[in-house]
């Protein structure tokens, strides 16, 4: 059945769980909103692939891909500390020089 | 509990078919970009568990059911998530439903042949659970014309049963 097939590649929603009880406030969730969760991540991690993939059309999705996407729309602000732009060491000292200017 | 940090992951080669699956083949993700859409995942489950907790919150419930989960969605600006969710909150209930029956089915063989003797009492018991049933079904009207199929489905697989002990047999 495509049902069966389609079970198999979903996240495992033992970990799922976990997950979400590692929330301070939650204290019950019931099945339906543990598969509903499950079901939504499975979703936002198909969408962020598609995403990164219209961006730049190679036949690579790159950390960059990702992070220039996570940086431009603002739904996925969220994310923003988990995917950050990466930039060279040598700009980061600039900012910090700017930071510095800035502070004193 | 969650007792090590690694609990808080989802697994690397689940994440990497989910993402396999959305793009075509010959695409190639990163290792860095995998696992940054593996952190961006988990981090999306608790974004949305705080988020239909609030609703949770709001409606003066403990427990988060499956519409705080699609409500949150909606708040998070991950409108085009809801129809699919809906429709697969569709074919869990459905599912749910199934096996219920099934088990139900299952039991009322069992009572039937464990009892052959006390034909009159059984009877009554299994028209009970009947009316139960269907008590079940005018309740959730809305999954009532999957019922079918699940009927088709049960058929056919004692057809398929069958079959095979024709097979054997022949």
């Amino acid at each position: 059945m495509a049902d069966k097939e389609r079970h198999q590649f979903s996240l495992p929603l033992s970990r799922v769980k976990t997950i979400m009880k590692s929330s301070p406030d939650v204290t019950i969730i019931s099945q339906e909103a543990l598969q509903m969760t499950g079901k939504a991540t499975e979703l936002f991690i198909q969408a962020l692939a598609k995403v990164s993939l219209e961006r730049n059309k190679d036949s690579e999705i790159t950390y960059n891909d990702l992070a220039e996407i996570v940086n431009n729309d603002e739904t996925l602000q969220f994310l923003q500390d988990i995917i950050p732009k990466k930039i060279k060491v040598s700009e980061y000292y600039e900012i910090l020089k700017e930071e510095e200017a800035e502070e004193s | 509990m969650a007792e090590r940090p690694e609990d808080l992951n989802l697994p690397n080669a689940v994440v990497t078919r989910i993402i396999k699956e959305a793009i075509p083949e010959g695409i190639n993700v990163s290792k860095e970009a995998r696992l940054a859409i593996s952190k961006a995942a988990s981090v999306f489950v608790l974004y949305a568990t705080s988020c239909s907790n609030n609703f949770a919150l709001k409606g003066k419930r403990k427990t988060i059911n499956a519409t705080d989960v699609i409500s949150a969605m909606e708040d998070m600006e991950f409108e085009q998530f809801v129809d699919p969710l809906k429709e697969c909150l569709d074919v869990f209930r459905n599912e749910q439903k199934g096996k219920r029956e099934a088990s139900q089915q299952r039991k009322k063989d069992r009572e039937q042949s464990n009892n052959s003797t006390l034909d009159g009492s059984n009877l009554d018991l299994t028209v009970e659970d009947d009316d139960e049933e269907e008590k079940v079904n005018n309740n959730s009207k809305n999954i009532e014309p999957e019922k079918t199929d699940s009927d088709i489905m049960i058929i056919n697989d004692e057809s398929e049963s069958n079959s095979e002990k024709d097979v054997e047999e022949g």
